[in-house]
């Protein structure tokens, strides 16, 4: 029977999708003679065979075990190759030995995959990027538009990263489990950059972006079914979870940006706030980290059914904490607006004047439409505008020159009001 | 971690003829960069150089340097926390900049003195 070639496709980009990260990692458990660049290019291979291949013959009921018979013979054929000087007893050997396909294995190469993109030497950015496509199976293109780059520079930092991982034995070896917690932190923080780069609001393409944070929440939550994560992968799920919840509340009808205090809290997923309030209690056992405050902040956002309600107190006290451990101007920001709200105005007019005199934050858009938002709040119409103004150059998203211009609207009407 | 010195060296000339929009997104850029660093836990501080300068010398023979005739010169600098001189290099190289063949970066690891050899009324920032 003969199926179209759209079918085809599609059915081989599923595929690709949900096991090409296993296939790889199953063939680097498979042999020590297959390096990272070979077992992708045998991967590649066998899905480009498989094209041909179902166009003829229709398209098999056990498709993974297709691709995964032609991978195998493809690595078979490459060692031999390699060993024909040496002798093929290895091979033979393991050419007899039926290889299984079992679910645990490849969770834990898949898991080992992780771990090895979390090289300390490659720039936190290139992390994520290998791991979006070893681990998330993400195709070079999706990642190129999750990052607003080329496919060719995508490809680029492929290469460079590749290189790297191929001299690790972290691949090829049973974990150390020693080794691996040393390498935890890096973990989270790639997840959790994941999970933010889904959450942004700022780039279109709403169902790439729900798949990233979604790969993030199940990454984290395979850690600690792995007894792998610790406190703070527990900590970091319940933020990434108390977020998930207000996922679909930040955007109204018409795909407009609405802020914490717009936003329909009824909206918000219970579901996932009850859930998330269980990681937050599993988190409490162990040592304070940055996921934790965060996770504190998110709760106590969710807990509150109106804005008016929100403890503020609480929260700016925990920004002051997080701002201790994790100095950085971006959380001061966050920090001065807690205080704004909590009523220590002067102390937030001081933070926020010391970022103004930064480089780069002077420039920067959430600062001054943070700017404009309170002095809209406190009245002070002129200054409040200006700010508005001065960021309208500052992004280039939709949804969020939209924000400015319905806050430049609100202060419209108020002075024509006033005249 | 330790910290690291980025200096960015530019193309000046090329600098001085930029447009207020070509600077506008300029500026927009690195500044996604920066905040990219923020959220990685990466960023310390950093910040642009004027163009104009000094160069002195014992003798003090003082001269605008050769920030405007030569092709390139510092024209900023950033300080970021890396695991390593490889993870700080590795960073260096995802800045937009360095990525469109703009911009060299130079990366330095700032050496950390210890507690007796600091000269009197140092002061940790």
């Amino acid at each position: 029977m003969n199926h179209s070639a759209d079918k085809i496709q599609k059915e081989s980009d599923q595929l690709y999708r949900s096991h090409y990260g296993k296939m790889v990692g199953w063939l680097l458990y498979f042999s020590s003679d297959i390096d990272l660049e070979t077992a992708e290019d045998i991967v590649h291979d066998a899905f480009a065979s498989a094209i041909v291949a179902w166009r003829n013959d229709g398209i098999p009921a056990n498709q993974a075990g297709w691709i995964f018979t032609v991978c195998r013979n493809k690595a078979l054929n490459k060692i031999k190759e390699r060993k024909r000087i040496t002798g093929i007893n290895h091979v033979t050997h393991a050419a007899v030995h039926e290889p299984e396909f079992s679910e645990s294995v490849l969770k834990d190469q898949q898991l080992k995959l992780l771990f090895a993109c979390a090289h300390p030497d490659l720039s936190p950015k290139t992390q994520v990027i290998i791991t979006l496509k070893y681990v998330a199976n993400l195709k070079v293109e999706a990642i190129a538009s999750v990052f607003g780059m080329t496919i060719d520079g995508i490809d680029k930092i492929l290469v460079r990263a590749r290189q790297k991982i191929r001299n690790e034995k972290i691949l090829l070896a049973v974990p150390n489990p020693r080794s691996l917690q040393a390498r935890l932190p890096i973990v989270h923080k790639i997840i959790y950059l994941i999970y933010n780069e889904g959450y942004k609001s700022s780039w279109g393409k709403e169902i790439l972006r729900e798949e990233l944070c979604e790969e993030a929440l199940l990454m984290n939550k395979e850690l600690l079914d792995q007894n792998i994560g610790n406190t703070e992968t527990a900590a970091l799920q319940a933020l990434m979870l108390f977020n998930a919840a207000r996922f679909k509340a930040r955007f109204g009808p018409d795909g407009e940006l609405r802020d914490l205090e717009e936003q329909d809290r009824s909206l918000w997923n219970r579901g996932l706030i009850a859930l998330g309030c269980e990681f937050l209690e599993r988190s409490k056992a162990g040592p304070i980290s940055p996921y934790h405050y965060e996770a504190a902040i998110a709760y106590l956002h969710c807990k509150e059914k109106d804005f008016k309600n929100t403890d503020w107190q609480s929260i700016s006290q925990l920004y002051f904490h997080l701002l201790k451990i994790n100095p950085n101007p971006f959380v001061q920001l966050n920090y001065a607006i807690a205080l704004y709200y909590a009523g220590e105005k002067t102390m937030s007019q001081k933070l926020l004047k010391e970022l103004e005199e930064k480089p780069f934050l002077n420039q920067y858009y959430l600062l001054n439409a943070t700017m404009g938002k309170i002095y809209l709040l406190e009245k002070n119409y002129t200054i409040a505008r200006s700010f508005f103004n001065k960021t309208l150059h500052q992004t280039n998203f939709e949804a969020e020159k939209n924000y400015i211009a319905k806050m430049i609207k609100k202060i419209d009407e108020v002075e024509g009001l006033k005249s | 971690m330790q910290k690291f010195l980025l200096i960015i060296r530019d193309d000046v000339q090329r600098l001085a003829k930029l447009s207020r929009e070509e600077m506008n997104s300029n500026i927009l850029e690195m500044t996604t960069w920066v905040e990219e660093l923020a959220q990685s836990g990466n960023w310390v501080n950093g910040e642009p150089l004027m163009h104009e300068g000094r160069y002195v010398s014992r003798d003090h023979v003082l001269s605008d340097g050769p920030f405007i005739e030569a092709k390139e010169a510092v024209s900023g600098y950033i300080t970021i926390r890396a695991e390593n001189l490889n993870q700080a290099a590795s960073i260096a190289q995802t800045c937009p900049k360095v990525t469109r063949n703009e911009v060299v970066i130079e990366v330095r690891e700032i050496m950390v003195m210890d507690e007796e050899v600091r000269p009197s009324g140092y002061k940790e920032e």
